[in-house]
């Protein structure tokens, strides 16, 4: 990784102290396979982000060369931090306090999150702004796979085990709302024992479809297009980790007019994409939110994502 | 999808997009059976069935072995096409001849093409090249799983596809584009063309006027339980077609895709809500002395003619003038069905997709 300049080490910044923080996400919108412009096959995912739901990290220097966490548990996060000094070739520790509002286990990428809390942290400490391939690439660095939460909304395809943009989309996601929910009974899911999925030829080729179907939502702000993509995704998902439950949510969306199905590919979050701006949305939320309850599944939350401040 | 990367077949293999209607895109492709053409030859390069050097071996007279050629060329592969006598011209043969491919061309004393000859020609060669490598464009899933690629073009360009409208010759196109729409439109209406005695959708064999749609054989690519209609389009009004692109789009595309876009724009017309999507496979250079030559033209019995504004709708399959446009509800049947169903001349009650709009 390319150094991002000798000057920093000459600065003595020893005594600052910086905060940073970082989204969560409700899975994946799509995750499969794609090809990048030479042809070649990386793994890759479109992050589905919610800003409800946060890290936030503290950072602050000392003479040390120790990084020590709080929590001390958050061994990624105290990885992260110290692949970012070293990135910004500085010398000493520090010490990185998280605190986060993610629930673990289930999807919601609290990992990364903290990840990449403590890189934004240590830089802010350093006074230098990161780009987000940059904070992307540490974060895959310090935990081997990532998801896209570097770049917060902005929606880009992102290859999660290298760290690298495959596609980026030139634009946010549309506004939704999400009624998201667990399935599994709420078992939480150790994203790193999981055995990458093999897709077979067919799934590799619809893969390249859904990322246009995204490419095409973003470009045109179209929620409807998005869901489409979203669905089908999660139909390669249960070939691969099935959901159980999964045909039942999909007849509640279709009778709910929901523009779409989405899952943590390989988490235990389900949710349900709705355009922000439909119709009667409040009333619909709420049955077929009692819907879902109905059918088994717990802890049944609505979540809104870029919705720019819109009281629904 | 912007693409920084060099890559000239890729390029090539890429259509240009026209809007033909305010609710209709053609994919206008330059040669568009280099779809799959790279799509098998990279995916036998990458599990180790084709190395430098490879001899590969197919049967065919049209525009996929010239796409196999041309990649062949590049990518240093030797290459044998066999073809029959009554298919292949001599300027044509002598093209790809001059790109470095063999050309086989077997006596074909009955006029229907010799395909088993053919076959058996293709097997002897590869009994002596164990290492041969045979692209199989008739069965090979490559063929239709390459054009997803068509289906994200698509996509990026039109959103939502209501309706899709493709020839058929192997299948590969139309059911390849069409399975991979449905994916994430499974209300999409797909519309089949064929031509007059091509036994794809059920006639009886026979002399096709119009080269490069239908077939006297049935390849596995062709996917009936796709298909919501088949129309049958004649020669005639496929030129014709042809002459309308030309003289209203600006487009040279082969007779082929005049027939596509003759349906396509009855569809986009019949349908003023639907977004419809069709494929026009190929240019219009390989029929300058014939389809855009008026003194050709003049030597046609019946011509000129006037052009049908709709197709004649049949419940009994069977085939038509050159003249003719006919179509069948197919209804998302398997071929035996059909068959059976004309059989006991048990008519179809349900109605078909334009009646249901």
């Amino acid at each position: 990784m390319a150094g991002a300049g000798d000057f920093m080490s000459r600065e003595t910044l020893r005594s600052s102290i910086g905060t940073g923080a970082a989204i969560a996400h409700h899975g994946e919108l799509i995750q499969g396979v794609f090809k990048d412009d030479g042809g070649r096959l990386h793994r890759g995912l479109v992050t589905l982000p919610v800003a409800s739901l946060r890290s936030e990290a503290t950072f602050a220097r000392t003479d040390g060369d120790a990084v020590i966490v709080h929590p001390d548990h958050k061994v990624k996060a105290s990885s992260a931090a110290r692949l970012t000094l070293d990135f910004l070739k500085v010398t000493g520790g520090g010490v990185l306090t998280l605190q986060s509002s993610i629930p673990v286990g289930h999807g919601y990428g609290s990992s990364t999150a903290d990840v990449v809390a403590s890189i934004r942290a240590v830089a802010a400490a350093l006074k230098v702004q990161l780009r987000p391939s940059s904070i992307g690439r540490l974060a895959v660095a310090a935990e081997r796979a990532s998801d896209a939460i570097a770049f917060d909304e902005h929606a880009v395809l992102f290859a999660q085990r290298e760290g690298t943009v495959i596609e980026n989309f030139r634009g946010s996601l549309p506004p939704l709302l999400l009624v998201g929910f667990k399935a599994n009974g709420g078992v939480p899911v150790d994203t790193l024992q999981l055995p990458p999925a093999r897709y077979d030829s067919a799934e590799i080729q619809e893969f390249g479809v859904l990322r246009a179907l995204v490419a095409r939502a973003v470009y045109l702000q179209d929620p409807n297009l998005l869901g489409r993509a979203a669905s089908a995704s999660a139909l390669i998902s249960q070939r691969h980790l099935p959901k159980q439950g999964f045909d039942e949510i999909a007849e509640i969306a279709r009778r709910a007019g929901a523009c779409g199905v989405q899952v943590a590919h390989s988490g235990s979050l389900f949710g349900l994409i709705f355009d922000l701006f439909a119709s009667n949305l409040k009333r619909r939320a709420a049955l077929v939110a009692q819907q879902i309850r109905r059918a088994g599944f717990k802890e049944v939350e609505v979540h809104l994502v870029n919705a720019e401040g819109w009281t629904w | 999808m912007v693409t920084l990367a060099v890559d000239y077949f890729r390029d090539l293999e890429t259509p240009r997009l026209a809007r033909l209607a305010p609710n209709l895109v053609a994919a206008a492709f330059p040669l568009m059976k280099l779809m799959p053409a790279r799509y098998i030859l990279d995916r036998a390069a990458s599990n180790g069935e084709l190395k430098a050097g490879t001899h590969i071996v197919e049967t065919t007279s049209g525009t996929f072995g010239m796409a196999v050629a041309l990649l062949a060329a590049a990518r240093g592969y030797r290459l044998t096409l066999v073809t029959a006598s009554t298919l292949i011209d001599a300027k044509y043969k002598a093209r790809l001849e001059r790109i470095g491919a063999t050309v086989i061309a077997l006596d074909d004393p009955r006029g229907d093409g010799n395909q088993p000859g053919r076959l058996e020609r293709l097997q002897d060669i590869l009994a002596k090249e164990p290492d041969g490598f045979w692209t199989r464009q008739y069965d090979s899933p490559g063929n239709w799983l390459a054009y997803a690629r068509l289906a994200e073009l698509f996509i990026r360009a039109m959103g939502k596809v209501d309706c899709l409208v493709g020839c058929v010759g192997t299948g590969g196109s139309l059911c390849g584009t069409a399975s991979f729409l449905r994916t994430v439109f499974p209300h999409l209406t797909v519309f089949a063309v064929d031509t007059h005695c091509s036994i794809l959708f059920g006639q009886p064999v026979g002399k096709r006027m119009l080269r490069g749609l239908g077939n006297s054989v049935l390849p596995k690519n062709v996917r009936h339980e796709l298909v919501d209609e088949i129309h049958w389009v004649g020669a005639y009004p496929a030129y014709l077609s042809a002459h309308r692109l030309l003289r209203e789009h600006g487009i040279f595309m082969g007779p082929t895709s005049g027939a596509a876009a003759l349906v396509a724009q009855w569809v986009a017309k019949t349908l003023p809500d639907a977004q419809v999507a069709v494929i026009m496979p190929d240019e219009g250079h390989r029929h300058a002395e014939t389809v855009y030559n008026d003194d050709w033209l003049a030597t046609l019995p019946g011509w000129p003619c006037k052009q049908p504004s709709e197709p004649r709708t049949l419940t009994t399959i069977a085939p038509a003038a050159e003249t003719q446009w006919t179509r069948f509800l197919w209804l998302r049947r398997s071929l035996d069905d059909v068959l059976k169903s004309q059989a006991a001349s048990a008519v179809p009650s349900a109605i078909g997709a334009v009646e249901n709009l």
